[in-house]
């Protein structure tokens, strides 16, 4: 099908403002609008345009003037009296934004800041501030992000949604369109900076944008129309490089319907491979994945007490309401957190913070509650309580489990989720050090062949053990006499000490509230010359006068110290 | 009396709550691994829950040798639950566990620093023991221990009672090492066992008096560590 085919009426410019940009319910659908002269398709504004099934549907959001109203977000209404001009200061003070006041007296997007001030004398030039504006954005694509979760941010004012698999969810694609335009007027922040961002709708994620950003109306979810649609919009639209812009306005190209008669070859060859990729993108004969924006959503929330609060039963009663509106911000999102500070504030100290860390995500308000009543019982407060706080840490996933038939420990019975609690709620109390695992380490020296491990938890572990379970080894086999092939390790202690304890000995026998019979050894362990703790020692198995057998050594170079290492327990 | 009667009257009795005297009570029991303990005990072995109270003249006499046949038994067992050591006197020794056929991944050690302060920022002096009986507990209570140890000097009776109810509650085995001067203490403690060490001839092995049993035997039962321990 021809373009020439197509029959285009354009919008008016001052139109396009008070509306943004999506069809109405009474209004006309679509002023940017291309009738094929045949054979004639349902228009673009019925539903049944979709029967064309365009893989993806992107609605596109510009936000106009988003440099001004993020100054205007943070400054009061009155330090603002002056005509006001937004500088870049990267870009050797362009202007980049002005207010209507200094537009009429003749400041112009683009100008030097010093031609600025010739224009007039009274202006208030700032510079923009980019973090304010990615914080509106970010603002919108919040409320974006409760449509579809592929949203992403074009920095630095536009945004794009892809819309396609929410709209039988919404009710169609107008109601979807309707309600998102309606969310984004709703929302206090965006409404008190009286930002209006302008929707677009396209079968391409950079046609819809570059409609946006050119102001038009575009309505449109067929692929075939685009081009047509596309025609009349300016070139920097696109918003390539500015000397780029440059090159293809002074070879005559203004609009993107001159852009893309030119011929592809040569385009390819004068502008490079990445703009004849990025000018397929738009017309969706490539494909234009975008990454996904990553919401990073927190619970906080806080509670002001009527009185000062110091017991700590009442200050756990007290957060209650928050913990269930926790439970509540967690249940919805099906996810769970691992970590959950609470912060008390007083009057005078600072504010108190204590930090609960879980083993696997939690969203039970009734195991944070259990969690915080032991941390609380350790916790000092420095004065009483005026105000709760609790943030959740980040948001993980957690699956939901069925809760047993039998009651913990019946039958042999264990559900899942116990053996972490159990640690969680131990170190809630004791301190995360308190508890811990144990491993071995592949070390002849004994201080070095066991080490601390973090508590084995969960369904690895049952796997873990399933296989050793089923290869072939009994369970008996190695409590009894008939692990020879180990002997080595039999012979070591149950009980290690921590620190060896020398031993006073009398004429070379070693003596510990009476003198010690050596009943089997030596043993040398000579190791560890490389990391600095070389051990020469020989070990023997000795029995004291009580009937205790314990594993001492001799050191096999200096003092010939005896020393106290184990015991067989 | 009728045989219907009689019959009914059997029943009741086996129940497992109902102990008579000098009866053995029907308790579900795991396998010691020392023969002659297995048939001193009640119902043929350790009580598969409920607290057993070890108590020994020193420390180091052989007391954990005791147990690691129904350790190493109890950590291979599935579903997966936690062997919680608490507040051991000294660090188990990971070679040896394994050695012995004990699954170290299920082994979760509990130490508390005596210095915690409580809330209320005064220290008493049993504190310490307070936070092990509390660790206890909630082991025991919790359903997530297939066994817990734990080496506490003092415990009054009604601690030990809590223990013995969270015990049977958590459906999981309790015990707590204690030193013999306690032995002439009353305790709630479902088992207590006296043990003394024995060496003879370089066979080491220990007498065991079951000081309180629901059943078990009044005489003193000798055992020695097998091959493997020795």
């Amino acid at each position: 099908m021809h373009p020439r085919s197509f029959r285009l009426i354009f919008p008016e410019p001052a139109s396009s403002e008070s509306d943004n940009g999506f069809p109405g319910s009474s209004a006309t659908p679509s002023v940017l609008r291309v009738r094929p002269a045949s054979p004639p398709p349902k228009g673009p504004e019925s539903q049944g345009a979709l029967r064309l099934e365009p893989r993806e549907l992107w609605v596109a959001a510009h936000v106009p003037q988003l440099p001004l109203l993020a100054i205007r977000a943070v400054e009061q209404a009155a330090s603002l009296a002056r005509p006001l001009v937004i500088v870049d200061p990267e870009n050797r003070q362009r202007v980049i934004d002005a207010d209507p006041e200094a537009r009429a007296a003749g400041v112009r997007i683009g100008m030097t800041l010093g031609a600025a001030f010739a224009a007039v004398p009274g202006i208030d030039a700032r510079p923009r501030d980019p973090v304010r504006e990615l914080e509106l954005m970010q603002r919108l694509a919040g409320i974006a992000a409760t449509f579809t979760p592929q949203v992403s941010i074009e920095l630095p004012d536009g945004l794009l949604l892809e819309i396609k698999p929410s709209i039988n969810l919404f009710g169609g694609l107008r109601e979807l369109c309707r309600r998102l335009r309606d969310a984004c007027r709703a929302d206090p922040l965006l409404s008190q900076v009286r930002a209006a961002p302008h929707f677009t709708l396209a079968p391409t994620a950079l046609a819809a944008l570059a409609a946006a950003r050119a102001g038009a109306r575009c309505f449109i979810t067929d692929v075939a129309v685009l081009p047509a649609r596309l025609k009349p919009l300016p070139l920097a639209a696109l918003r390539w490089p500015e000397e780029q812009n440059a090159r293809l306005t002074a070879m005559g190209v203004r609009t993107l319907g001159e852009l893309m008669r030119l011929p592809r070859a040569g385009f390819a060859r004068r502008f490079g491979p990445e703009m004849l990729a990025d000018l397929d993108r738009l017309l969706g004969r490539r494909a234009d994945p975008r990454a996904r924006l990553a919401r990073r959503e927190r619970y906080r929330g806080v509670r002001d007490f009527d009185h000062e609060i110091e017991d700590h039963e009442r200050i756990l009663q007290a957060l209650a309401p928050l913990l269930t509106e926790l439970e509540h911000f967690l249940r919805v999102r099906q996810r769970g957190i691992t970590a959950l500070q609470c912060r008390f504030h007083h009057y005078r100290a600072a504010p108190t913070r204590c930090t609960l860390r879980l083993a696997a995500p939690e969203a039970s308000a009734e195991r944070f509650t259990n969690l915080l009543r032991e941390r609380l019982a350790t916790l000092v407060l420095p004065e009483p309580v005026r105000r709760c706080e609790l943030r959740g840490g980040a948001l993980t996933h957690r699956t939901e489990t069925s809760r047993p038939l039998w009651s913990p420990g019946e039958l042999g019975h264990a559900r899942a989720g116990e053996m972490p609690a159990l640690v969680e709620h131990l170190r809630a109390r004791l301190g995360a050090a308190a508890v811990y695992g144990i491993g071995r380490a592949a070390q002849h020296r004994p201080e070095h062949a066991w080490c601390i491990a973090e508590p084995a938890l969960g369904a690895e572990m049952g796997r873990k053990m399933g296989t050793s379970l089923f290869n072939g080894e009994s369970d008996a086999e190695p409590v009894r006499g008939s692990s020879l092939n180990r002997d080595v390790p039999i012979f070591r202690p149950l009980w290690l000490l921590g620190a060896p304890q020398p031993l006073e000995a009398q004429r070379g026998r070693p003596r510990r509230d009476g003198p010690l019979e050596l009943l089997a050894g030596p043993e040398r362990i000579e190791s560890g010359w490389w990391d600095g703790a070389d051990v020469q020692r020989d070990y023997y198995i000795a029995g004291d006068r009580h009937g205790a057998r314990l594993w001492i050594y001799r050191e096999c170079t200096g003092t010939k110290q005896w020393f106290l290492h184990g015991i067989f327990g | 009396m009728p045989a219907a009667n009689d019959k009914q009257l059997q029943e009741l009795l086996a129940h497992p709550s109902v102990w008579r005297g000098r009866s053995r009570a029907a308790v579900e029991t795991v396998p010691t691994g020392f023969t002659a303990l297995d048939a001193g005990l009640p119902g043929g072995g350790w009580p598969r829950h409920g607290l057993v109270e070890i108590l020994t003249p020193r420390p180091g006499v052989g007391e954990l040798y005791l147990l690691l046949p129904v350790l190493a038994a109890l950590s291979r067992a599935t579903p997966a639950r936690w062997c919680t050591w608490v507040s051991p006197p000294h660090e188990p020794f990971a070679p040896a566990l394994e050695a012995h056929g004990v699954a170290l991944d299920r082994m979760l050690i509990v130490r508390y620093s005596q210095g915690l302060t409580p809330h209320d920022g005064r220290r008493r002096r049993s504190d310490g023991v307070h936070m092990g009986l509390w660790a206890l507990e909630q082991a025991l209570r919790s359903g997530a221990c297939e066994v817990a140890l734990a080496w506490l000097s003092r415990a009054s009776p009604r601690a030990i009672r809590r223990l013995q109810l969270a015990a049977e509650q958590g459906r999981a085995l309790g015990v707590l090492y204690r030193s013999q001067r306690f032995a002439h203490l009353a305790s709630p403690a479902m088992l207590r066992v006296l043990l003394e060490p024995l060496s003879e001839g370089g066979r080491y092995g220990a007498r065991l008096r079951l000081l309180k049993s629901r059943g078990g035997s009044r005489e003193p039962i000798d055992i020695t560590w097998t091959a493997a321990a020795a």
